[in-house]
């Protein structure tokens, strides 16, 4: 059986931010049920290329197919597409108005045309599975920091994506409750889920990875497994940001 | 996320009492039952021409809360589509948007009214009523229409990416995930808004339209009764303002329900 | 300093006591041609010549000011002028409230209607509105008329204007009123037309004073029976009223 296409496909992606080269003729493919770890210092352009993957940042030059879309074709529904793209933010942006539950359920009642019921059984499994099934009727002031980036990981994947983009999901948290939303993240890529994860934590990309991307000044310099990558970097630059965080 | 909740003053409305306001020696309270008394104790010792001036006032006093509350929907229609625009990327909708508020807040709002009523009547006919509350609405759009600016935009950015993320449109996203957030900062002042457009609604009069203040001066002329007949207007509108801005006040706190 | 500015002061009050009596005369000047506001800003029409021609002959001086209808009563009673000199009909239920002066005028009501209708009375505009100026006798009898839909209007051109745009079916005012607005204005002319000088009897203009105030009234009776008598009011209707 041949190699399927990759899901994921960036080629030549540019993108400025007034005089600033946020991307530079970047590409990178990723393959259905990979795990890409991105890393480097910030303003490298890491979370701009993660970004792009669902369009959330436009870019000025380069293709970008996603599950065999082109997302920068004006025809193709964005909305569809993004549907399948599940995403993971910094700062969680759990709906407050609305309770755990509610958070979860919203998208796949409104958007799939899911019953309330149908939903609700389906979020109950999905916090279940994240470890907070009994804050399904809280709303997310009440929760903390760990908590709510666990809700926000649920509610992503209660749209069935066939993708996950983290953008760097525990730089918000103490350092207490990081490692709850690690676990989380290493559950599901046990469970076969293609991830794109921009990050600091060395470990889970040790872990997790089954390739890591560095990247610096809007490029991508370096991108191997993460045994070729943590032993044996080989741009000056991974040096000397390992070095640094190490 | 309490601590980035923004508050937007607007001046010109009655002031809204607040939770610290409670008891009965605020403000409000002093104000309504001064007012009540005021009133209850002329009709009473005055009926001879204190109850005979509110006899009078009824059929205005309708029209004063018709062309309010009809004022007060298209006005927050018109300012939601206002609102948006101006914060909408297309630069044609935002111009369109931007220059309406730009030129309804340079013209003064009695102007407005008598430009648009007797503008109108060179072109269409409508009833006086409805010619009040179209030029009343356009007025209180462009106001609204900032209310609406400020509140969607004190919602985080995050919010809305998160939505989009999930699949939403930009329309999704203002129904299920913006508006019902902004509410919360849009409500105060839209609040305040609605009680001074109660009040500038004594402007229609002039336009003819029989309100309560229209209704009150054809009483006074008639009888030459000016103190006593502008006692009892200013007394049904404080009255009226006051029992309005303690409602906005009570839908405040049911709106701070998951803070 | 403050010293001089008070015999300064005291002097021109003096002086000014030293002149005729000032009388100071509130019109609404927008009653055309009775009371209105020519182009430079003047009031202006046969009540203002009236009251001007009256001083002359009588003695005293006056200065016309204009005050809104709507309160003229109101500020007469207040004391802000010593007497209303602006169409106003003396009727019995003003002459519970102010002073009247001898009858100077005689006006009856007219109806202004647009070109095309074909009502000649009042009772023929059953269930249509009519436009009247607030707290005039056109308003009043219109009022109680069974059937039609009395309207109030801050000024008579207002109710014009609307009656123009066809948002009101007639208006109700004194006649020298009606004839300049459908007859002299020639936009207005064009589409309306006095449809009838109505059956509610001879009213009479006076001009008004505060209740009790003898010396304003009697300078003024004094002035209006002057012009009468030399028939410059005769001159003064040819001018205005072309008639």
């Amino acid at each position: 059986m041949p190699d399927s296409d990759p899901i994921i496909r960036i080629e030549n992606v540019s993108k400025h931010f007034g005089a600033l080269k946020a991307l530079n003729n970047v590409s990178l493919s990723i393959e259905s049920g990979e795990k890409v770890v991105i890393i480097g210092p910030s303003g490298s352009g890491k979370s701009t290329l993660l970004r792009t993957i669902n369009r959330l940042e436009e870019v000025d030059a380069g293709t970008i197919i996603v599950d065999g879309w082109d997302i920068r074709n004006a025809g193709n529904n964005i909305n569809k597409i993004r549907m399948e793209v599940g995403m993971v933010f910094q700062s969680f942006n759990l709906f407050p108005h609305k309770t755990v539950l509610r958070n979860l359920t919203l998208a796949p009642t409104k958007l799939k045309g899911e019953s309330r019921a149908e939903a609700e059984s389906n979020a109950m499994r999905l916090l279940d599975k994240v470890g907070i099934r009994d804050k399904a009727d809280v709303y997310p002031a009440k929760l903390s920091g760990g908590q709510q980036q666990r809700v926000a990981i649920a509610r992503a994947l209660a749209m069935s994506p066939k993708i996950m983009l983290f953008d760097e999901p525990t730089s918000a948290l103490d350092p207490e409750m990081i490692g709850e939303v690690l676990d989380v993240m290493v559950k599901m890529a046990r469970e076969g889920m293609t991830m794109v994860v921009v990050t600091h934590e060395m470990g889970f990309a040790r872990e997790v990875a089954d390739r890591v991307v560095f990247m610096d000044h809007g490029e991508i310099l370096e991108v191997g497994t993460p045994a070729h990558f943590f032993e044996d970097p080989q741009h000056p630059r991974t040096k000397k940001f390992l070095s640094q965080i190490l | 996320m309490d601590d980035d909740r923004i508050t937007i003053d607007v001046t010109d409305g009655a002031a809204i009492p607040r939770r610290k306001d409670a008891g009965l020696f605020s403000a409000w309270w002093i104000a309504f039952l001064g007012a009540l008394l005021t009133l209850v104790s002329l009709l009473v010792f005055e009926p001879d021409p204190y109850l005979k001036i509110l006899k009078f006032l009824p059929d205005g006093i309708v029209v004063t809360f018709q062309v309010t509350f009809a004022s007060i929907g298209f006005a927050l229609l018109l300012g939601l589509l206002t609102g948006i625009g101006r914060i909408s990327k297309n630069r044609i909708v935002n111009a369109v948007a931007s220059t309406y508020v730009e030129v309804v807040r340079g013209i003064p709002l009695l102007v407005q009214l008598f430009y648009i009523y007797y503008a109108m009547g060179r072109f269409v006919k409508v009833p006086d009523i409805v010619a009040a509350v179209i030029a009343m609405s356009f007025c209180y759009g462009a106001y609204m229409g900032e209310v609406f600016r400020a509140g969607i935009e004190s919602i985080h950015k995050g919010q809305t990416e998160a939505a989009r993320s999930l699949g939403f449109n930009p329309f999704q996203t203002m129904v299920h995930v913006i508006l019902p957030q902004a509410w919360r900062t849009i409500l105060p002042p839209v609040g305040n808004e609605f009680i001074a457009l109660l009040k500038d609604t004594s402007l229609v009069s002039i336009l003819a339209v029989a309100d309560l203040l229209r209704r009150g001066r054809e009483f006074a002329s008639e009888t030459f009764t000016y103190f006593e007949t502008y006692t009892i207007i200013a007394l049904v509108y404080l009255i009226i303002t006051l029992i309005l801005s303690k409602l906005v006040s009570k839908m405040e706190e049911k709106i701070n329900y998951y803070a | 300093m403050k010293k001089v500015v008070l015999c300064l002061l005291t002097v021109l009050m003096l002086s000014s006591s030293a002149w005729a009596k000032k009388i100071v005369i509130a019109q609404d000047a927008t009653w055309p041609p009775m009371e209105f506001m020519n182009e430079n800003k003047e009031i202006v029409g046969f009540d203002s010549d009236y009251m001007k021609a009256a001083a002359k002959e009588a003695g005293y001086e006056v200065e016309l000011r204009n005050v809104a209808w709507d309160g003229i009563f109101a500020g007469l009673d207040a004391g802000q002028y010593d007497a209303v000199c602006s169409s106003v009909t003396i009727t019995d239920e003003r002459k519970k409230a102010m002073d009247f002066s001898e009858p100077y005028f005689k006006v009856r009501q007219a109806l202004v209607v647009p070109k095309e209708s074909a009502a000649k009375t009042l009772e023929d505009m059953k269930g249509k509105t009519i436009g009247g100026q607030i707290g005039t006798t056109g308003y009043f009898v219109t009022k109680k008329v069974e059937g039609v839909n009395a309207k109030s209007y801050d000024e008579i051109g207002l109710a014009m204007e609307d009656l123009f745009n066809g948002r009101i079916d007639g208006v109700v005012c004194d006649d020298p009123v009606a004839a300049q607005y459908a007859l002299q204005k020639a936009e207005y002319a064009a589409k309306l037309k006095i449809a009838a000088v109505l059956d509610t009897g001879d009213e009479y203009y006076g001009v008004a004073v505060k209740k009790g105030n003898k010396e304003v009234l009697d300078l003024i009776n004094k002035g209006i029976a002057e012009v009468q008598s030399k028939g410059l009011d005769k001159e003064m209707r040819a001018k205005w009223m072309g008639q």
